[in-house]
């Protein structure tokens, strides 16, 4: 196996109650890179993040992370192994306030005062909005404390769902440029809708349609393929 | 003044009802008020009543609360609550009035639970093997017979000084009666009869290691096949240790039975009550853990299940408490340090009731009872304050405020939530647990003391707010402070204009009245008092 792969799912089915929601899908994601999934709404894109962490496991199909088969393990086993999640509407806990919300990440004590210089300079909002609890953020602000829980602990992998999802594009091109510094050390699988962020973002991008993932390869190329992004993305 | 006037537009519902809460509790003072005497005798009954009220509170709380959280968390409506609560009352009379036969019980149940201790070692050893893969739907079932087949031989052989509920001599309401007078005398313990000590001993040890495998075999097969988990995590050694520490536990208290029953039986009430507490508050966390572990984790997803399951597990405990303590209504004395009369009592001060430990103490000219009035209350809040900060100010009270909300993203960051579950659902049944003991006293101990409280438990959770913390609290004190209030008018009349008799309202109005001030509270607020808006 190729030593610069840190992720590789393989062919897995999902079902979420009697839905087939993936039937086939694949994803390679070297070590360092930024690879994007695209794909329409309902594609299986979210599901599919989920499925990588066992949060809906797969029927079917394999998922190696780190050279470790990692399909049918727990979540939170899954989540231990190095992986971190930035789930879609920013759901941070709301009831917690911006500190609780970065110590709930931590795996060991002490996690968060290694990582918060590197934290708030990709966010120094964060820094100033600490006691706040999460309900009284906006929501850029409650994005970024959704990306900086995920930052805490020691994560290989960081799977982000949607981060540009209702921002306004002050805060999209800012949230651009804290996931490009964070990807400097951490190898990051991206879901996002907005083609323009995920074209500037990713080297790589992966096709999801309809529960099989369809096409894959380099973004640069992608970007002069109108007829793929016609085909796949725009609105149908 | 800016903060409370935009407070008051925010939450103009939550202000106008309470305000006219407020209005209420005045005018029902002042009817209580008594204008003929002088100076502070004036508010007599309304101190009393309140102190009462707050007490009948107090335990609808430590119930509440529990479920409150755990329905919060993890969406089960725990309708065996209620029952938990009951065993809690019935357990701890056991310790405080027949010591003698909760050291004789211990021993059964900690070689039993000893031997269901290896769960995990054998789920581990037994997981993937070939030869038993192949047999893997029949032989837990055969391991449940032989379980069965052995437990039925020899648990009931184990001698347990009890009671019988079909004498009266020998009964629990004439243990009762004689704890309560100060002339309580044990009969002698019994002793193995047609079968040899180690025999009876070590089959009990041998059933609960055959239940463990049993059930190791049906975790098993439920595992979906792609799974690949146990390898990941250490071998459980810690599980054989507890199993080997409980089996040398029961075993020792057996062989110590005698003078650990009279040391217990020589102790001062006070002790006993405190061991009682302790013993109950155990037992309900151990229960909890059983019925999470065992029934409501496989059915999380599906709420209708779970209800109908809990309501079973309910009828299930009423019925055991039937068959171990009987149906007939008895009491339970108070611990010494609340129980002086004569010398010295009713006591005029706090330092004359610590002193004379009175059972009573003269407030405003009126008797307050300590046990019921003021060491109830007092324990009610020491438990709001230990639990709220539990919630607020460690690391476990965050994860369950972070789970109530999202529990999945929990998961997702490591932690693992079925344990915190399984946690949560300990402490919550531990907290109705410790209601069910503390409130004995008070009420006494019937099969249907559950019930009651489960409904008023439900009505204070509707009225606060069903998964609000500071819900809990307020509904309780003001359901504990309506009942209170009635029960006090019943005795006293109301005068209404017009009426040529003040009007008495009888027991029954009691829950009518409870559920009607529920019911115009859910109309102004639906979500009750702190309950969040979705």
């Amino acid at each position: 196996m190729d030593n610069n792969i840190l992720l590789k799912v393989e062919d897995i089915h999902t079902f979420i109650g009697q839905f087939h929601i993936l039937q086939g899908v694949s994803v390679e994601v070297p070590k360092g890179t930024i690879v994007a999934l695209l794909g329409r709404n309902g594609a299986g894109k979210t599901t599919t993040l989920k499925s990588i962490l066992g949060l809906t496991p797969p029927t079917r199909g394999q998922v190696v992370f780190d050279g470790k088969q990692i399909q049918g393990l727990r979540s939170y086993d899954i989540a231990t192994m190095g992986i971190g999640f930035v789930p879609e509407h920013r759901a941070i806990f709301r009831d917690l306030s911006v500190l609780e919300n970065l110590r709930i990440a931590e795996r060991q004590k002490g996690d968060l005062e290694k990582k918060e210089d590197f934290i708030f300079s990709l966010f120094p909002d964060l820094k100033r909005l600490i006691k706040l609890p999460g309900t009284n953020l906006s929501g850029g602000q409650q994005q970024m404390l959704a990306v900086a829980r995920a930052l805490v602990p020691e994560n290989k992998l960081l799977l982000i769902d949607e981060p540009s999802e209702g921002l306004a594009p002050v805060i999209i091109e800012q949230m651009m440029e804290a996931i490009r510094q964070l990807s400097a050390e951490t190898t990051v699988l991206l879901v996002e809708q907005n083609f323009t962020v995920a074209s500037q973002l990713a080297q790589d991008y992966i096709i999801i349609e309809e529960g099989h993932s369809v096409k894959s390869g380099v973004m640069a190329d992608l970007v002069n393929d109108p007829e793929t992004i016609h085909r796949y993305l725009e609105a149908a | 003044m800016n903060t409370l006037l935009g407070s008051f537009r925010k939450n103009r519902n939550l202000w106008i009802t309470l305000i006219a809460l407020l209005i209420v509790f005045v005018l029902a003072i002042r009817g209580l008020t008594d204008q003929e005497a002088v100076g502070g005798e004036r508010y007599k009954n309304v101190v009393i009543t309140i102190l009462r009220g707050f007490s009948t509170g107090s335990i609808i709380f430590l119930v509440a609360s529990g479920f409150s959280i755990i329905f919060g968390l993890m969406n089960v409506l725990n309708m065996a609550h209620g029952a938990l609560f009951m065993i809690g009352a019935y357990v701890g009379w056991t310790v405080a009035v027949r010591p003698d036969t909760a050291v004789d019980a211990f021993t059964p149940i900690a070689l039993l639970t000893g031997g269901f201790m290896l769960v995990p070692i054998w789920d581990r050893l037994l997981d993937k093997r070939e030869w038993l893969s192949r047999s893997a739907h029949i032989w837990p079932w055969l391991g449940l017979i032989l379980t069965l087949v052995v437990l039925v031989f020899t648990l009931p052989k184990y001698p347990i000084t009890s009671w019988d509920v079909g004498s009266y001599e020998i009964s629990p309401v004439n243990f009762a009666f004689a704890a309560s007078q100060g002339i309580l005398e044990v009969p002698e313990a019994e002793q193995f009869v047609g079968i040899s000590p180690a025999i009876g001993l070590g089959g009990i040890i041998l059933g609960g290691i055959l239940a463990g495998i049993t059930v190791a075999g049906f975790v098993i097969n439920r595992r979906p096949a792609t799974a690949g988990a146990s390898e990941a995590e250490p071998f459980p050694w810690n599980s054989l240790i507890y199993c080997l520490a409980l089996i040398a536990l029961g075993l020792l208290v057996h062989f110590f039975n005698t003078s650990i029953s009279n040391y217990l039986l020589s102790l001062d009430t006070t002790w006993l009550f405190i061991l009682a507490i302790l013993v109950a508050v155990l037992t309900g966390a151990a229960l909890g853990i059983l019925i999470e572990t065992t029934m409501i984790r496989r059915l999380y997803e599906t709420h209708f299940y779970v209800l109908m399951l809990t309501l079973g597990v309910n009828a299930i405990i009423i019925e055991i408490v039937r068959t171990i303590w009987g149906a007939p209504e008895f009491t339970m004395h108070r611990p010494s340090i609340f129980a002086g009369v004569g010398d010295g009592c009713p006591a005029e001060s706090f330092a004359a009731m610590m002193e004379y430990k009175c059972a009573t103490i003269r407030v405003l000219g009126g008797r307050v009872r300590t046990y019921n009035e003021l060491f109830i209350p007092v324990l009610g809040i020491v438990v709001l304050i230990a639990v709220w900060i539990l919630l607020q100010r460690t690391r476990l009270g965050m994860i369950v405020r972070a789970g109530v909300q999202d529990s999945e993203m929990v998961e997702a960051l490591g932690i693992n939530v079925q344990r915190v579950f399984t946690t949560v659902f300990a402490l919550g049944v531990g907290l109705a647990a410790l209601g069910g003991v503390i409130g004995a006293p008070s009420t006494g101990l019937t099969t249907t003391l559950g019930d009651s409280l489960l409904i008023n438990m439900l009505v204070a959770l509707s009225i606060g707010g069903l998964t609000s913390f500071p819900g809990a609290a307020a509904g309780g004190l003001i359901v504990g402070l309506l009942q209170q209030f009635i029960i006090k008018y019943g005795q006293i009349g109301i005068n209404i204009p017009f009426m040529e008799e003040p009007f008495k309202p009888t027991p029954p109005l009691v829950p009518a009245m409870t559920v009607l001030l529920m019911v115009i509270i859910l109309l102004v607020m639906p979500q009750g008092l702190f309950g969040r808006k979705e």
